[in-house]
């Protein structure tokens, strides 16, 4: 009895994890002098939110077995073609916005269709389409630093907190509602669950009549289109947009991996939550307040990263085990030989 | 009419299977030459671009060392990409990490600070073997996580400063001389042109050859490459083999980082940044599969080279290093796709 009881809760901390992790920031936040207040989570969550984006393309395109390695540099892209767009041309917000919006789903088309068409292997043909945007983004700037110069209007808008007791910024809450309508897609929705099918077995989903190349090519576009999104917010939300937005001693693109991974995403698809790793994004973004040295930063990150996935890896290698065999069988009858003994 | 034809099977009408069966040339001519067609023609687009000047001498020694540290680097990452295991995320810390260890132990003497950044090396691939021979870890996510992780410690040991070898080095003569020989190894030249470290690449290149081609060791990579559980119900090894591979690729790398300092005269967490994509790319430019079982080292030799000669080749164009990332990247899409493509064709993947 004893045993079962230990076995449950052991289940629980693996499918929750991601909350005990935002439990555990928080509890130690309360011995740092001034981190409950009103300016430092605002600022923390407001910072954070371009990851949040990044975790959210990241999230999506894991569920659907794909890795999708060119959400940095597309938020980045995003940003410069948002602030180039409104210093040079005069183009209002929207306009630019909807823009870099277009961007990423045009990238987020050539993803899919590179993956589904040309059967590039999605990591390899990502970490390609990566340099292609790189270097885009290079020759459109010339390496230099774009900002939204004396325009801070919207800027303002976006770094308000508009709910009076809540420490959130604009930024941060528009960031949320789009989390939480991508979980409702992913959720209740034919697309959602065909993404989840497809990320499961991309052949019986095939077998069953999902058309799993567009719904691929759809998973891509969602996460090039939030990123583009996400980053051109972000642009206007800090007032700047360099080659390395966002990337402060550590790449944007780990903390999405590291977020996905120990919210609780399957690494071959098929399982997960984009709350989850909305959760431990939040989370991340509360510690990189708690701990204000970069290298400390890292390693802490690293090591949550790879106790999950270690984690992982023994539990599939030790379920791997028992493949063939009839474990609840045998339980069975040892129960039976310690009744009738 | 057909129905009846299919209800008596004794007509004498034959059938017959329209089913392609012959194999597309082109794919069966670039699966063969591979990757040194490709070199000819980028010669020759050099030759013209260049003007004719391309194959003078010290055109010829900057190309071989700007391929030295990627053609090091590649003849370790061959043994991954050919166990089926893709790629290796922590060749950037392995690379930085083997060049720090070198230059915190200068004080030692110039052999033993070589040999501690080559054993560091190593370790760092017994570990990711294990974890992936072993408990069978996704291969891509856990050496990036590993990635970062050594990032992590190293940032946090050193404080992210950089390591300068003449600075670590004590004042007695002994570690003074240490720290100029560790220096001079990415400045000498044997004969007037060719420097030591194309020597030592091509010299890690031969070995990685002959371990690939000519040993048992290489022919059961091969069978865990082609098809894993196939190679573990024929008795391979299969923790064994994947852990050796990944020691010479942490071997490998280690040695390019150490050369990578000397060359910079720092260490520092940073060193490697970039050398995972133009390692992966050198591979593939040289025929190897990414789901493992196929391609050879002589092919990654031309890999390298194709590498650098498009470089130089851009060089001479004119481009800035921004554009050629634009130009590296629209290269590796299409050899990728070309690669899958044509392996496609002759039913090989």
């Amino acid at each position: 009895m004893k045993n079962k009881k230990i076995k449950i809760s052991a289940n629980l901390i693996n499918e929750n994890r991601s909350y005990l992790f935002l439990a555990l920031i928080l509890i130690i936040g309360l011995f740092v002098d001034n981190f409950y207040t009103m300016y430092n989570i605002s600022a923390a969550t407001g910072n954070g939110s371009l990851v949040i984006w990044l975790g959210l393309g990241f999230t999506v395109c894991m569920i659907a077995g794909h890795m999708d390695l060119t959400i940095m540099y597309m938020s980045t892209f995003a940003a410069l073609l948002c602030l180039g767009l409104h210093g040079d041309q005069g183009l209002p917000w929207a306009v630019c916005i909807l823009i870099a919006t277009l961007a990423g789903v045009l990238v987020g088309c050539i993803n899919g269709f590179l993956v589904t068409k040309l059967k590039i292997h999605s990591f390899i043909a990502t970490l390609g389409m990566q340099f292609v945007l790189k270097g885009s983004m290079y020759i459109y700037t010339g390496g230099e630093e774009l900002s939204i110069g004396k325009d801070y209007a919207f800027s303002d808008v976006l770094n308000d907190t508009p709910v009076g007791f809540l420490p959130f910024s604009t930024y941060f809450l528009i960031t949320t509602l789009v989390v939480f309508i991508v979980m409702i897609v992913l959720r209740y929705t034919r697309f959602g669950r065909n993404v989840y099918m497809i990320g499961g077995n991309l052949e019986t989903a095939w077998l069953a009549g999902i058309k799993s190349d567009g719904v691929t090519t759809m998973a891509f576009v969602i996460s090039s289109a939030a990123c583009a999104l996400g980053g051109a917010l972000n642009g206007i939300y800090s007032g700047t947009a360099g080659i390395t937005m966002g990337e402060k001693g550590i790449s944007p693109l780990m903390i999405a991996l590291t977020a996905t991974i120990i919210g609780g995403t399957a690494i071959n698809g098929g399982k997960g939550s984009v709350i989850w790793t909305w959760v431990s994004l939040v989370a991340i973004a509360l510690l990189k307040a708690i701990f204000k040295k970069t290298e400390i930063q890292v390693l802490v990150i690293a090591a949550i990263l790879i106790g999950c996935i270690v984690y992982e890896t023994i539990a599939l290698y030790n379920r791997n085990k028992t493949v063939g065999t009839r474990p609840n069988l045998h339980k069975e009858a040892l129960k039976e030989l310690g009744k009738s003994h | 009419m057909s129905e009846q034809i299919n209800k008596n099977p004794n007509t004498n009408t034959p059938k017959v299977d329209t089913r392609k069966t012959e194999i597309n040339k082109f794919s069966l001519i670039f699966n063969k030459l591979g990757i040194y067609v490709v070199v000819v023609a980028l010669i020759i687009i050099g030759l013209i671009v260049s003007k004719g000047t391309f194959f003078a001498a010290s055109n010829i020694q900057s190309i071989l060392e700007a391929v030295a540290l990627i053609g090091m680097v590649s003849s370790g990452l061959i043994f991954i990409t050919y166990s089926g295991n893709m790629t290796d995320m922590s060749i950037p810390l392995t690379m930085a990490v083997g060049g720090m260890m070198a230059v915190q132990t200068i004080n030692f003497g110039f052999p033993v600070a070589i040999l501690i950044g080559i054993l560091s090396g190593a370790l760092i691939g017994l570990v990711n073997g294990f974890m992936i021979g072993k408990f069978r870890a996704n291969p891509i996510i856990w050496t990036w996580g590993f990635n970062l992780l050594l990032s992590g410690i190293v940032r946090v040991i050193w404080e992210g400063k950089q390591l300068y070898a003449d600075k670590v080095a004590k004042d007695t003569e002994f570690a003074q001389n240490a720290a100029n020989t560790f220096f001079s190894i990415a400045r000498t030249y044997i004969g007037k042109y060719i420097s030591l470290m194309a020597i030592v690449m091509i010299v890690m290149m031969v070995i990685a050859w002959f371990i690939h081609s000519k040993t048992k060791f290489g022919q059961k990579l091969k069978l865990i490459g082609t098809n894993y559980e196939v190679a573990k119900f024929s008795g391979i090894n299969c923790t064994k083999t994947l852990v050796t591979a990944y020691i010479i690729n942490g071997v490998c790398a280690s040695i390019g980082g150490i050369f990578f300092a000397a060359l910079r005269k720092t260490a520092s967490y940073e060193n490697g940044t970039g050398y995972d994509f133009s390692c992966l790319t050198a591979v593939l430019l040289g025929g190897c599969l990414l789901n493992g079982g196929k391609g050879s080292v002589v092919g990654t030799f031309g890999g390298v080279l194709a590498y650098g000669i498009l470089n130089n080749i851009l060089s001479w164009i004119g481009l800035g290093t921004y554009e050629k990332y634009l130009v590296q990247g629209l290269v590796f899409l299409f050899i990728v796709w070309l690669n899958t493509y044509s392996n496609r064709k002759l039913g090989r993947a």
